[in-house]
């Protein structure tokens, strides 16, 4: 009789973060050729969606797109139209041309500091994806305006865990977990003996601490937060994830988690919905099949949760809430 | 081909590269679309077919393969529902293709290749040439029977940063060059996954790089790209290879050796040493030209350049020692490896872009303007050749003189 297969795990660095794919396997050989063949296709998006590989195909289309309508390749073009989708599905909560705004905020080097008001004008010219012409005819970008850039940072790693699922599941893995950082996650099917693979939510400031806990099967999870880089200026606290609809960075949101069927959708709108706060992000989390969300508002010594179909296994939700709050918070369908 | 023929193919790949990277390669006229085929899109075959779909006007027109599930991949790359073929010689009828891709398993290269130049098809054949000299040869001479278009797909042969790195070696900034030591150091078993694990058919197909009917082994699909390189630098093919190697680590059934070791001698007394091993990735995959003044490594994204310490200086300015003497004492000389930084070499913003990218582009250049690829059926031979006679050494632990197996063409 087959023995049953044993849980292995593997990490390797990858899009600026770490990936680590949980898998059980028959034998370690097995496991061996298997995380070979996943972190290849992650390896292979990195090539081609990295901007800061000067031979990646985004580093290519950010390059020339100004200048010239760019063909790309079916693949790229889909993520591209999709990442348009995501902002105009968000109002622009979540956008990919967000870079000058980044940097204008000393966000890419550095803690931060507030631009020059020219400065500042500057880059919100440069942002915007109804910036981004895409043309599905040609296969084709082409930019709007001089100094428009992708930044495919707040959806690629999503896009790269689904591939490595497909990788996995078309190779006969029946269990598996791919991690982007621990930002966002897949999780497919369930260990063996088990409904579902756990996960828990931390609480922003202390990782050690779960503010909440999920049984996933089949599905993706995506956590947003910048709480461990923010700086203080003028007695205000600015997080370094930005609302590219004001041009300044999110406040008053700690952490926002999305559970939907797909990693490329956890990963967009889990942005989406850390810029919107859950009173737009709820509306917003009704139009996507499945999707489950948990904001954390406030400030780290000070948190609240809101909840939009969050669905806990572990009862520990409550224990942070309020009752006057979660009365006041809880925003039902 | 001479060296002086060698070096001008090298410098006209550069001012390709501009051409292609200004978008210039894009059709005039709407029939300006090339049409492509390709048999084998496995792993290797889909990554083409990405990159030439970001070249503007280019469509693929029929996707051949023996392996049932490669359709459904292939069509995911196009999004269309590109017509499919189980036999390459149904692909070659088809009426409206204009070039194929072959990246079949090695042992194939020459009866798909002949097959497409002889159907009136320009291709785009994947490294190496072919199995064996004679099948490097009939391919040659099926480009120049059919004046078709022939690119092997070395692409390195068109990375920036590596014909950059050509151009100073050529200028002299190392000096004369002796030696290039290359390597491609993994630690893995070089294996893809099976669905079905134990079907005997399915792994020779999936893993046909592990199996001497089909595959070359590791001095043909990663020493290619290497000593390609090296007869660059060197203006000319080797003309005898030694070599070493076996299935040391990884006895799993496999019969291409798992670790091989290739010296090749070049008619000026030069000299490329390459290895290839599975058991420790330390070095990754990189060249290193060593010169008399300086040295050049190149790996898969950059290439820095090395100097050595100056020569003889005059010592007219420190006077002093004469008059004041010098301190004895023991004697001591490092050796140590040089362990500061080098030079890197940045490529100009208009001239950047991916090694595939640049080949492909290149590619469907060559077709639209009906010029010769840099990295034409010649370059494919000296290459391919050194491949074929490197493994005989190997296998038969044999001394290969290549005068004894090549031809004038």
């Amino acid at each position: 009789m087959k023995s049953p297969d044993e849980l292995f795990v593997q990490s390797r660095n990858a899009m600026g973060t770490v990936f680590t794919i949980y898998l059980y396997a028959h034998d370690g050989e097995l496991a061996g050729v298997l995380f070979e063949s996943a972190f290849e296709e992650i390896e292979r998006l990195e090539e081609a969606l990295s901007n800061y590989r000067a031979t990646s195909e985004l580093s290519r289309i950010n390059r020339l797109a100004a200048r010239q309508a760019v063909t790309t390749d079916p693949e790229v073009f889909a993520l591209l139209q999709t990442s348009v989708a995501y902002s105009q599905r968000s109002a622009g909560a979540f956008d990919v041309t967000v870079g000058p705004l980044m940097r204008a905020w000393g966000f890419f080097r550095g803690g931060g500091r507030y631009p020059a008001d020219a400065e500042l004008r500057h880059a919100r010219e440069s942002v915007g994806s109804e910036k981004v012409n895409l043309d599905p005819a040609t296969r084709t970008v082409h930019f709007a305006a001089p100094g428009v850039e992708l930044d495919l940072g707040a959806i690629g790693k999503g896009y790269a865990v689904d591939r490595a699922v497909k990788v996995l599941r078309e190779a006969g893995v029946k269990a598996a977990l791919v991690d982007a950082g621990s930002s966002t996650l897949y999780a497919m099917n369930a260990p063996p003996g088990k409904s579902a693979w756990t996960v828990h939510v931390p609480r922003p400031g202390d990782r050690s601490q779960t503010v909440s806990t999920v049984a996933l099967r089949n599905e993706a999870l995506s956590t947003s937060g910048n709480y461990e880089k923010f700086f203080q200026l003028n007695g205000r606290r600015y997080c370094h994830v930005m609302d590219p609809r004001a041009g300044v960075p999110v406040q008053g949101v700690l952490q926002a988690t999305l559970i939907a069927p797909d990693s490329t959708t956890t990963d967009a709108l889990s942005n989406a919905m850390f810029v919107m706060g859950p009173e737009a992000g709820s509306k917003l989390l009704a139009t996507v099949s499945a999707a489950r969300g948990l904001w954390i508002l406030g400030e780290p010594e000070s948190q609240r949760l809101v909840q939009w179909q969050w669905q806990d296994c572990g009862g520990d939700v409550q224990t942070l809430v309020t009752k006057r709050e979660k009365g006041k918070e809880q925003i039902a369908r | 081909m001479n060296r002086r023929e060698f070096i001008g193919r090298a410098a006209a790949a550069g001012g390709a590269l501009l051409l292609v990277e200004n978008g210039e390669s894009r059709p005039k006229a709407p029939s300006d679309q090339i049409n492509l085929g390709i048999i084998g899109p496995g792993s290797r075959g889909q990554q083409l077919m990405r990159t030439f779909l970001r070249v503007p006007g280019v469509r693929f027109a029929g996707l051949c393969d023996v392996y049932e599930p490669r359709f459904a991949a292939a069509r995911e790359i196009t999004k269309e529902n590109t017509p499919i073929y189980h036999d390459y010689r149904e692909l070659l009828a088809a009426r409206d293709l204009d070039a194929v891709i072959v990246s079949t398993p090695l042992s194939l290269h020459s009866q798909h290749e002949i097959a497409a130049l002889e159907s009136g098809r320009h291709v785009y054949g994947e490294k190496s040439l072919a199995f064996t000299v004679e099948e490097c040869y009939s391919i040659v001479d099926a480009v120049k029977r059919t004046g078709k278009h022939f690119q092997v797909g070395l692409q390195y042969h068109y990375a920036p940063w590596y014909r950059e790195t050509l151009r100073r070696i050529q200028a002299g900034k190392i000096g004369r060059v002796t030696q290039v030591y290359a390597y491609w150091h993994r630690n893995n078993n070089w294996r893809r996954p099976v669905p079905n694990g134990s079907d005997k058919k399915l792994e020779r197909l999936i893993n046909w790089r592990l199996y001497k009917e089909y595959s070359g082994g590791l001095v043909a699909e990663l020493g290619s790209h290497h000593i390609n390189f090296a007869n660059e630098v060197f203006g000319s093919m080797p003309e005898l290879v030694v070599g070493s190697g076996g299935i040391d680590f990884w006895k799993d059934g496999r019969e291409t050796q798992d670790n091989v070791q290739v010296t090749y001698r070049y008619p000026s007394g030069q000299t490329l040493v390459f290895s290839a091993i599975t058991t420790n990735q330390l070095d990754g995959a990189q060249v290193r030209v060593y010169g008399t003044d300086g040295s050049a490594v190149l790996t898969e994204s950059d290439a820095i350049f090395y100097y050595e310490p100056k020569r003889p200086q005059s010592a007219v300015a420190q006077q002093t020692i004469v008059e004041h003497g010098i301190v004895t004492g023991a004697s001591y000389r490092s050796e140590m490896p040089y362990r500061g930084p080098g030079e890197t070499v940045s490529v100009p913003k208009d001239k950047q872009g991916s090694p595939d990218y640049v080949a492909c582009a290149s590619f469907i250049d060559s077709i639209r303007r009906n010029q010769r690829p840099e990295a034409d059926e010649q370059v494919a031979l000296a290459a391919g050749m050194a491949v074929a006679l490197g493994n005989q050494a190997i296998d038969h632990g044999k001394r290969i003189v290549f005068s004894e197996h090549s031809r004038q063409t």
